[in-house]
């Protein structure tokens, strides 16, 4: 158990580290700050021409209202979700105007959302289709690991010729069709072109997309597009445009967290899983995946005694779905997510106040100096600063304040 | 909602009301009070249309006095639209004071054409041929004929029509034009002669431009208006040109042939006459003596050919004795063909004034002025004597005739110009006979005289001070009415270099310059590389676009072009034009995405709205000057030179800019929508042309879009379509709305 926790989730968390450290010694201290926030681009030119940095606390409240929206109610979600990445690699993806070119910046979000896809939600699938030179063709077939993915798409990186919607969506839906009823179909088109060259009537095929249950999502890079626009309309999807490269990693991660349960799904069923045993050291096996001779690692499946590399994953042999228990715990916040905080507005009358003095109480920063919003726990009542907010509701998934309130009620 | 404006109280049909809308009210109102005429500029999708109907309808309402509204349009679409507005205004009224105070009478009228439900003449393709079909079939002496030989065909509806329809009024409520076809098919009475009977009885009267502007149509039409009406004339931004064309007459060469043939028709038929019916061509020549003026009391479907000149110009006294016989008349008309052939027959440009011209005319070929004053009364009552039911076949010896009654009714504001051939073409012979107005307001004069109030209104009336001095009248209320965004959703540049950093213009002595053509193409073809879905492209004249696409063609730009967008071109044939357009939509709903090339002053110019995904982008190739070397032209400026005191240079930068600003409008239809507009050319940078635009343009125009190259024109559009991309807040766009409760706050502040 503790050795498969080593090899499963934190291992993408490693090799971000790993890549930290290999950024670092090229890139002096300054540099790097400057990189990673491009300060320069929230920079505002007032009418006389003078440069005013950007609001900070207008930035905090923009992100927060992301996450107001993503949370909402309580709802059931569908946690197995099959979603098809549909990138437009056209002509258009290579031109310069986010560099290197979008095409660059468009696959560096892609092994983002690729990762943070499988990080919340270890027990969905995802596949990658391109679309170039007119016609849509498969990069990575619907599966589950994430390295196989980015790997694939990396070793695809061109762009020439038309982009065609139609053929993509074609694509996804044949490939949806053998999806299982409980999964949840989504595509999210990533699209870079400025027009669709398509060889049919593209609404023809929005329409077979919508019986068919495909929720189809947009994210643009350009401008607003009718016919994209149209497509999320009619399907359920959302659609959106990227102002610029943090923005167009912020709307693809939108994608992330599982959406609200179909409405006709509500049947509750039951799904075969098989939670496989790791091999022990030093076994030789046959590897289903790769289909070689392994030493050690790897999992066993339950029920045909296939070895495989990586969870979550299908048997290659008997086809169960193969998971850890510890993916399963992973999805299980967003099932009872913790309520988002209120913003306390600061007003001038009520800063002097005892009332209003005070730390966070997730890092002990002083809240009174401005500089961050002041944001509350309706559960707890508890005041925490901007940056612990977004720690808790994106990465902890727990509130600090309410769980010493359980600990106290404990003892 | 419900709020009352200085002790009057509006009902409105929505729940909000723009502030724009309201501040309009408040003009709209001032000037209904002073009862004097306004002129009021509101941009385009702010809601002019019910603005204008919610106050002025309360108004009525609170005044019974007042007679009737009536509301002039430009086209058909535009009338049924009205229509549509009016009857959710009136159901919000009914809802709100009950249905016995809200009574209203609301219809749209049009030519037969558009209202025919005879299932053999609805089918003719012209106005001329439906005309004249019902005429076949409810002329009196037809009808009459018909009493006593079953034989003799008529129409079933307009039968019903006058046997019942015509002393029952049409219960209350708002017919648009279908709705009066379906009520005329219901009752088997006729649409046509239904609405015009019920348009003394209407509240409000929706019809085109012409029938108050156009003394042939106005004579019959409206000619029994009360003068406590307000008449409002919406999109009226053309409506100087309405007013010249309707006292405008051109005479080619197969006119002349046509009206001879004619000629030797109506003597065959007088001839046909002298032998069975002498006694009616007797009974006639009395009838001339005792003067036209007596001629009235004709019966209502008869009087179907009015005076083409203004009422109070028709003199009332007795025919003149050399045109009071039937054969005398005739062949003085010959007189006067053969004489306007000679003159047509000529190798150099003739300008003359009509004074000039009737007295060549009477030392030459004896025609005095007196008779032809009269010529086309005098034709009327041949053609109703001799009971000719074909008017489509006499247009011609009509043309002839409106010509010479123009001609010999007015001294001043007209010029005649005799041109051997275009300009533009001198090797084809295509000789022209033009007799044209010059003085916009002789049309309107009568409009303005008759009604207490003329409301004159469009989304561009820039510059809004030159309107009065062309139309010659005081309005009591000139206002310019700038939109009150929710978000900067237009964004109009100005280009004046291209990619190379060279002007670009479609000045004369540049326009055939390969390098601004190739700048044209570039800034294209950035363009459509940049802005998504549909762009509409502008060019000043047909000929020049042809040139300009023909060069693109030959550097390869336009096949570059369509590697991004599909191309569509504006073509001077009606049914191929809106072939284009319907592909050219199509392509933009399926996401190929589209050009389309038109022609500043063209159909699409005026008429087309390229809204929401059809147009993004509008770009303005050139300023569209009017052709300067065109003899009417140049009369005109003269004319408006000597009379109103308009500099020609203003008058020609007024008259490109408004088309240029009603070209770009095209793409902004309401506040939701968003659409850039590039003015592409140096000219729009002097500040001449560019304080000339409509405020609402130039409230936009901010200081770094101008004087821009394609390069940074292609960078601020990128940025724009980003900005536009991103969801709107909801909120925001609530502060630019009042609510019933913001109103009465207003309305207690008393300095408001």
């Amino acid at each position: 158990m503790e050795k498969r926790s080593g090899q499963g989730g934190p291992a993408f968390q490693e090799d971000e580290e790993m890549e930290e450290e290999d950024k670092a010694p090229d890139m002096e201290a300054w540099e790097r700050a400057y990189a990673d926030d491009r300060s320069w681009e929230s920079l505002i030119e007032d009418e006389s021409g003078l440069l005013k940095a950007g609001d900070d606390v207008q930035q905090q409240r923009q992100h927060r209202r992301r996450l107001i929206q993503a949370s909402g109610p309580r709802i059931q979600r569908g946690i197995i979700r099959y979603l098809c990445l549909i990138l437009d690699f056209s002509r258009a993806a290579g031109e310069i105007d986010f560099r290197p070119s979008r095409m660059a910046v468009v696959a560096k979000a892609v092994e983002d959302f690729v990762r943070e896809y499988f990080d919340q939600n270890p027990l969905s699938q995802l596949g990658i289709i391109v679309m170039k030179n007119g016609i849509a063709s498969v990069v990575t077939e619907l599966s589950g690991s994430p390295e196989a993915h980015i790997r694939a798409l990396k070793s695809n990186l061109e762009s020439f010729g038309e982009a065609s919607l139609q053929n993509g969506l074609e694509l996804a839906h044949t490939y949806v069709q053998h999806i299982p009823s409980y999964g949840h179909r989504e595509v999210v088109i990533v699209f870079s072109a400025l027009s669709t060259c398509d060889p049919g009537n593209i609404l023809e095929t929005v329409k077979k997309c919508k019986a068919a249950r495909m929720k189809c999502s947009v994210v643009g890079l350009t401008a607003e597009i009718y016919i994209c626009k149209h497509i999320s309309q009619e399907t359920g999807g959302s659609y959106a445009v990227a102002m610029n490269e943090g923005h167009l990693k912020e709307i693809l991660l939108e994608h992330v967290p599982p959406p609200a349960a179909m409405p006709d799904a509500s049947s509750a069923s039951l799904v075969r899983m098989g939670f496989p045993q790791r091999g022990s050291e030093g076994a030789v096996a046959i590897c289903a995946c790769h289909k070689e001779l392994r030493i050690g690692g790897g999992y066993i499946c339950p029920r045909c005694r296939a070895r495989v590399c990586e969870l979550p994953t299908e048997c290659s042999l008997c086809g169960l779905a193969l998971v850890s228990s510890a993916h399963l715990a992973r999805s299980y916040h967003h099932l009872f997510p913790i309520p988002t905080f209120d913003e306390l507005l600061v007003d001038a009358s009520l800063r002097g106040k005892s009332s209003f003095a005070g730390s966070c109480f997730g890092c002990r920063i002083q809240l009174s100096g401005g500089g961050s919003l002041r944001l509350r726990c309706p559960r707890c009542k508890r005041d925490f600063c901007f940056d612990c907010d977004v720690y808790i509701h994106e990465s902890l998934h727990n509130c600090p304040g309410c769980e010493t309130l359980q600990e106290e009620a404990v003892t | 909602m419900k709020f009352v404006i200085e002790g009057l109280t509006v009902y409105f049909p929505y729940e909000f009301i723009y502030r724009e809308q309201y501040a309009y009210m408040v003009e709209l109102k001032h000037a209904l009070d002073a009862r004097g005429h306004c002129l009021l500029e509101m941009p385009t999708g702010t809601g002019k249309t019910i603005t204008l109907l919610s106050l002025i309808t309360s108004y009525q309402l609170a005044n019974p006095s007042l007679a009737k509204l009536i509301y002039c349009t430009r086209t058909v679409h535009e009338m049924e639209k009205v229509l549509d507005e009016l009857r959710r205004l009136h159901l919000y009224q009914e809802k709100e004071i009950g249905s016995s105070r809200a009574k209203i009478l609301a219809l749209g009228l049009s030519s037969r054409k558009n209202l025919c439900i005879h299932p053999v003449v609805s089918s003719e393709t012209s106005r001329e041929s439906v005309d004249a079909g019902c005429r076949k079939l409810t002329a009196s002496w037809v009808r009459a004929a018909a009493e006593t030989n079953p034989d003799i065909e008529t129409c079933s509806f307009y039968q019903g029509y006058e046997k019942q329809g015509s002393e029952q009024p049409l219960p209350p409520g708002v017919y648009t034009l279908h709705d009066l076809r379906v009520y005329g098919r219901q009752r088997g009475w006729c649409p046509y002669f239904l609405a015009r009977q019920m348009i003394q009885f209407a509240n409000v009267v929706v019809y085109n431009y012409q029938y108050l502007l156009d003394p042939k149509v106005s004579g019959i039409i409206s000619k029994e208006m009360q003068k406590e009406c307000i008449v409002v004339f919406d999109e009226a931004h053309n409506i100087d040109n309405v007013c010249i064309e309707a006292l405008s007459v051109n005479l080619r060469q197969n006119n002349l042939d046509g009206a001879s043939r004619n000629i030797h028709k109506l003597n065959q038929i007088i001839s046909r006459f002298k032998e069975t019916d002498a006694n009616r061509l007797r009974q006639e020549y009395n009838r001339l003596v005792e003067g036209l003026a007596q001629q009235g009391n004709l019966h209502g479907s008869d009087n179907w050919l009015a005076n083409p000149v203004l009422p109070e110009d028709i003199l009332r006294e007795a025919v003149p004795g050399n045109i009071r016989r039937a054969e005398h008349f005739v062949a003085f008309l010959q007189r006067a063909v053969q004489y306007l052939r000679e003159r047509l027959d000529t190798d150099t440009v003739v300008k003359e004034g009509p004074v000039s011209f009737t007295t060549t005319m009477s030392t030459a070929a004896g025609l005095d002025q007196k008779a032809l004053k009269f010529c086309y009364d005098r034709l009327h009552s041949l053609l109703l004597t001799l009971e000719v039911t074909e008017i489509d076949e006499f247009l011609h010896v009509q043309t002839v005739c409106n010509f010479l009654t123009l001609v010999g009714t007015y001294t001043r504001g007209f010029s005649i110009i005799i041109e051997p051939y275009d300009e533009r073409m001198p090797h084809i012979p295509d000789p022209v006979l033009q007799l044209s107005c010059l003085d916009a307001s002789l049309a309107i004069k009568p409009v303005f005289d008759r009604f207490q109030s003329v409301v004159i209104t469009s989304g561009t009336l820039s510059p809004i001070d030159l309107y009065p001095r062309l139309l010659n009248f005081n309005p009591v209320i000139i206002h310019s009415f700038t939109m009150t965004l929710t978000r900067d959703c237009l964004c109009p540049m100005i280009l004046a270099r291209g990619s190379d950093q060279l002007p670009v213009s479609s000045k004369f002595d540049m326009r055939s310059d390969p390098g601004v053509v190739r700048n044209y193409g570039r800034l294209l073809l950035e363009m459509v590389a940049t802005v998504p879905d549909g762009v509409v492209c502008f060019f000043v004249s047909y000929s020049y676009m042809d040139g300009i696409i023909n060069s693109w063609n030959e550097m390869g730009i336009l096949q570059e072009v369509m590697q991004h967008k599909l191309v569509f071109i504006e073509t001077q044939d009606y049914v191929e034009t809106t072939l284009a357009l319907e592909n050219f939509r199509q392509a933009c709903d399926c996401g190929r995405g589209a050009v389309f090339f038109s022609v500043a002053r063209g159909k699409v110019a005026e008429g087309i709205d390229f809204d929401r995904h059809y147009g993004r982008l509008v770009i303005m190739f050139g300023v569209p000057f009017q052709y300067t070397l065109s003899k009417i032209l140049n009369a005109r400026l003269e004319y408006l030179r000597d009379t109103f005191q308009i500099k020609e240079g203003d008058f020609l930068t007024f008259d490109a800019v408004r088309q240029a600003a009603q070209c770009v409008g095209r793409v902004i239809r309401s506040k939701a929508d968003y659409g850039m507009m590039i003015f592409a050319d140096k000219r729009y940078n002097l500040p001449n042309k560019r304080n000339k635009l409509p405020q609402w343009i130039q409230s936009q125009l901010r200081e770094e879009h101008l004087n821009l190259s394609t390069d940074m024109a292609v960078h601020i559009a990128r940025e724009f379509l980003r900005r536009m991309a991103q969801p709107s807040d909801p909120q925001v766009s609530k502060s630019t709305l009042l609510s019933q409760e913001d109103l009465e706050k207003m309305a207690a502040m008393p300095n408001f």
